[in-house]
């Protein structure tokens, strides 16, 4: 075991500058643009770059805070742990014992590629409350980051005494490379254009426009909308058209960006995604994490025979903030079974579902008509005329209700459960009897008297749990399920089928 | 149609559930009052006098006598060797299975009136779902929670 020590690659030095830059870069527009705008008058003279001088300072101080942290930080192997030595004004170390890292993450960002560089990301699975990666080591070469691995491998093999059986892994894993998806440019572009994005970016847009609010002279706006809106709302749909435009081409572009050339591998039981066009990204995912797994159809989707795979992930900060992880972020859906039967060879990827009985329809939306009628009925009069509008909520309501209730389903076999539903994109979910933690029957006075329960199913997402609900069977067959559960009675025969494996 | 669970929780809980009733009543009690002084200063309404009174009785008697019976009798629970099987709820029955092989730890825990009429609750955690016995005489929801947690220990991961 090596005990020299590592230091990172110095481009990290400019990528901590550029991380802090990045954070700090909206706020220093604003103050440029309150200078620029709103600073005629009373704050002229020096008081007035006063506060461009302090972000000189500041600016300064954290290009030499990442220099000197890039300094500081060194990672040796010794003992089996990955030790670390970090930080700015205080030393810290940090220990990892090898067999406790779950999972290495590589990120190849714009600055990395030139060099041949990644950034790894140390994760254990303890890791999950701060949904910060243990460790990360900003910038080293390819094959550092390769020794990292060969550390840990050979730390685990030592352990178990069987470095024959490594080699062996070692040529099958050279085998497996082939990847099981890849993404065509086509799907990417289809992807890109019919994604959600542009709701994020909207999102991003409410909050600059929030932050600059302020300097917005409203009056003189306000007399000049007035002035636009006698020029006639042609020309506000067209503004409003045309942002729209803007925001949606913005959106494509990103997506395109973030899952240009995504792939994924399966290796020593772990899914490896690869992805990024200007910032590759590789994540790892233990196939012995994976709770469950999820094929959702939005319906604009659904009608170009599209889908996207969701894996549900067990703890840790791995997916960061988001513990369903996009495995196919877009498919055709007849090639979808070929590969996840590869992925999950455990799973029976084609279910035959039970759909909810008839009389159960109006479980689906009577709910939502009782808060709905009176909302509805309280608009209409207080807004006359066109407060009417809302009463087209009951009937669309109702049609949603009608077809969420068309979709919903169930199938099983004795070791998982699959269940379709949907809000309003389609969602088939596969979750295996062992990964389920809990499930309850939920029954209503109401449904009572029609003679059906709903079954409400909870498995491990992430650091919480995700409870999935099949709505309104029939009774017979919520009682069915919860014995299908039910571990004592179903013990004789679940003994005789599972011993052979 | 499948058995309820065996266990009831002691008739003590109900009394105690029948005090949180009257506190939540005191609350209501309290704003109805409120809104009996705006209406003497306001317009001295005898129909509103009259509404006022009636919704703070039937608050009265929803959460201090029906709700609590309600939910004590609906109330089961059952620790058998491979799971734990509840039932509850006052509107929707609940019924929940939790196999011992999820189960991650067992806790029981004592609130001031929980402790005055010698109760305990007991929780159980799975990795990502918790389930609570809410009233149970002490000692026995001691004992339970040393069972719970030997047979989850027990319990052998079979699938």
């Amino acid at each position: 075991m090596s005990k020299e020590k590592f230091t990172l690659h110095p481009i990290s030095a400019v990528i901590n500058f550029v991380k802090v830059l990045k954070e700090m870069i909206l706020p220093l527009i604003v103050v440029i643009a309150v200078n620029g705008f709103g600073g005629r008058g009373e704050s002229e003279g020096w008081s007035s770059y006063i506060v461009y001088i302090i972000y000189a300072v500041l600016l300064i101080a954290m290009l030499v805070s990442g220099i000197i942290k890039w300094k500081r930080f060194r990672y040796w192997f010794e003992e089996e742990e990955l030790r670390i030595e970090y930080g700015l004004f205080v030393k810290k170390k940090r220990y990892i014992p090898f067999e406790r890292i779950q999972s290495l993450n590589y990120t190849e960002g714009i600055f990395h590629r030139p060099f041949g560089l990644v950034k790894v990301k140390v994760e254990t699975a303890g890791g999950g409350a701060t949904k910060e990666a243990d460790a990360e080591l900003t910038a080293i070469s390819k094959e550092a980051a390769e020794q990292i691995k060969k550390e840990m491998s050979l730390a685990k093999n030592k352990e178990l005494n069987i470095l024959n059986e490594a080699l062996q892994s070692e040529n099958q894993v050279v085998e497996q490379r082939k990847p099981l998806f890849r993404m065509s440019q086509k799907d990417l572009l289809i992807l890109a254009s019919t994604s959600g994005g542009v709701g994020v970016f909207f999102s991003g847009l409410a909050v600059f426009v929030s932050q600059i609010s302020e300097l917005i002279p409203y009056e003189t706006i306000y007399n000049e909308i007035i002035m636009f809106i006698r020029f006639g709302a042609l020309l506000i749909a067209l503004a409003v058209f045309f942002v729209l435009l803007v925001a949606w081409m913005v959106s494509v572009a990103i997506t395109f960006i973030n899952y240009y050339e995504f792939t994924i591998r399966v290796e020593d039981e772990e899914i490896i995604i690869t992805r990024g066009l200007l910032e590759k990204k590789k994540v790892t995912i233990p196939l012995s994490r994976i709770q469950g797994v999820r094929i959702v159809e939005n319906p604009l989707r659904q009608l170009t025979g599209h889908a996207a795979v969701i894996v549900d992930s067990a703890g840790g900060s791995l997916a960061e903030k988001d513990e369903k992880i996009r495995l196919i972020p877009l498919i055709k859906k007849n090639r979808i079974n070929p590969i996840l039967v590869q992925i999950f060879p455990d799973y029976h990827f084609e279910p035959n579902f039970t759909r909810v009985p008839r009389r159960s329809r109006k479980f689906f939306y009577r709910l939502d008509f009782l808060w709905m009628i009176p909302v509805a009925a309280s608009v209409s009069y207080f807004f006359y005329p066109f407060g009417l509008m809302s009463l087209l909520l009951l009937p669309l309501s109702f049609l949603l209700g009608a077809w969420q209730h068309k979709t919903a389903g169930y199938w099983k076999d004795e070791k998982q459960l699959v269940v379709q539903y949907r809000l309003f994109s389609r969602v088939s979910l596969w979750m295996e009897k062992k990964r389920i933690q809990a499930m309850t029957e939920r029954t209503t006075y109401f449904q009572k008297k029609a003679d059906v329960s709903s079954i409400v199913t909870t498995i491990k997402s992430g650091v919480t749990g995700s409870a999935t609900t099949i709505p309104s069977i029939e009774k017979a067959d919520a009682e069915n399920l919860m014995e299908w559960y039910e571990p004592t009675r179903k013990e004789p025969i679940d003994r005789e089928k599972e011993q052979p494996l | 149609m499948r058995q309820e669970p065996i266990n009831r929780l002691s008739e003590k809980g109900l009394r105690v559930w029948r005090i949180y009733g009257i506190f939540q009543t005191l609350v209501a009690l309290l704003v109805g009052i409120g809104a009996g002084v705006i209406n003497y200063f306001t317009g001295q309404y005898i129909w509103l006098y009259i509404v006022d009174g009636v919704v703070i009785l039937l608050i009265g008697y929803l959460l201090i006598y029906l709700f609590p019976k309600i939910r004590w009798t609906r109330w089961r629970y059952e620790v058998r060797e491979q799971e734990i099987e509840l039932q509850h709820g006052l509107f929707i029955v609940k019924r929940t299975l939790v196999p011992m092989v999820r189960v991650q730890h067992v806790d029981t825990e004592q609130g001031p009136i929980l402790r005055k009429h010698d109760l305990s609750s007991i929780t159980i955690s799975t990795a990502a779902t918790s389930h609570t016995i809410p009233a149970l005489i002490t000692a026995e929801a001691d004992e339970l929670r040393g069972r719970i947690s030997v047979l989850a220990r027990v319990a052998e991961d079979d699938v």
